[in-house]
């Protein structure tokens, strides 16, 4: 199962919930499965797992789907204990693990040796951490982490083998207002406003 | 560590600033504080293990409507530097930074950190204020927290000891 064949078994069980996708091809695949405003792009590595427990903490009524990776996480492995403590009943965080850099050249990661990461999800505190290798268990796996309380962690393990998404087709200020847009829009709060000017207050 | 009544400035400050989201790692001359904010109800608190974890989930918190803060000593200002640059400031993410200022004038710990925390934080292009007058942090925070939300930036306010 490749990354491509993975997002596929899952986009059509994704509506109005929070996405947030990792630095790498990731986002730029996610984007072609299921374009969306509600995707966010994560541009440090390893931040794509506490943007995703910040949004599930501030919309605790929203589920959150986190899209990471291996060498992500590997990178904030302490976001895992963070999420084990604070518990998000809201957050579904699959780690999708090709076991290299793939965006820097294809170095091998941790998990390409000996790293189990639901067993240290699960050791985190995150008790729902399951593995998945093929379409049809990771499938089942996102369906009941988001039909189920969390948080979730799904191990996802796919081959190397990527196919070729045309690059994310907006830049950082786009994509955060579109999802800022997308947040008011399908929760009905107000989130940008205009603040009152201070040198006009006196 | 920070007096009951430095700590209740500081905690109130942020609260009539509109902060409701406020995550931290702890440095002992901010336990005060910490305490108070970990059992405020206005308050949704994350402790967090590594200071640009907090960056991140700051920016999840903007992202869904909440003025965050975060804090931490100088050294997770470093630690934090990368989530910043390419996080906050790449997406214009407006987060409250209130650091420790360890190794200023008159603190012997960490004193190299002292010396290159100013330096860091104008390499970043983050505007940021020393804290040194008690009388003056309310306005100080109210400021400081003005300005990122309307700039859409981080902005740092250093606590030196005189404040805590």
């Amino acid at each position: 199962m490749n990354r491509m064949e993975a997002l596929e078994a899952i986009k059509d069980m994704v509506s109005d919930e929070l996405v947030v996708t990792t630095a790498g091809s990731a986002t730029s695949d996610w984007h072609v499965v299921h374009p969306s405003d509600g995707q966010l792009q994560a541009k440090t590595l390893g931040l794509c797992s506490s943007i995703g427990l910040g949004l599930a903490i501030g919309q605790p009524d929203r589920r959150v789907i986190v899209l990471d990776g291996d060498g992500a996480l590997w990178m904030n492995l302490s976001s895992l204990g963070t999420i084990g403590w604070k518990r998000p009943r809201n957050l579904v965080h699959i780690c999708m693990d090709n076991g290299n850099y793939e965006s820097s050249g294809g170095t091998p990661t941790a998990s390409s040796a000996r790293m189990n990461f639901a067993a240290v999800a699960r050791g985190a505190g995150i008790e729902s951490a399951v593995e998945a290798d093929n379409p049809a268990d990771f499938a089942a796996a996102v369906k009941h982490a988001l039909s189920s309380d969390g948080p979730h962690f799904i191990w996802c393990r796919i081959s190397g083998s990527r196919a070729k998404a045309p690059p994310f087709p907006m830049d950082e200020l786009e994509n955060k207002y579109r999802f800022i847009r997308f947040v008011e829009k399908t929760t009905g709060k107000t989130i940008l406003q205009q603040s009152q000017v201070a040198s006009q207050l006196h | 560590m920070a007096t009951a009544e430095a700590a209740s400035r500081i905690v109130d400050g942020l609260k009539q600033a509109g902060i409701d989201f406020v995550v931290a790692v702890p440095d002992i001359n901010m336990l005060e504080i910490l305490r108070k904010l970990e059992q405020d109800p206005d308050i949704e608190y994350t402790p967090v293990g590594r200071e640009e974890e907090g960056i991140g989930v700051c920016t999840g918190g903007h992202l869904t409507g909440h003025r965050t803060a975060i804090f931490m000593q100088n050294g997770g200002l470093m630690n934090s530097c990368n989530g910043l640059t390419t996080t906050a400031l790449q997406f214009g993410i407006p987060i409250l930074l209130m650091v420790y200022y360890a190794g200023h004038l008159g603190d012997s710990a960490f004193h190299m950190l002292g010396l290159v925390t100013e330096p860091v934080l104008r390499a970043l292009d983050i505007k940021h204020q020393v804290l040194t007058d008690a009388a003056r942090v309310q306005e100080q925070i109210a400021q400081a927290s003005t300005l990122a939300e309307a700039a859409k930036r981080p902005v740092a306010l250093l606590m030196t000891r005189a404040v805590l």
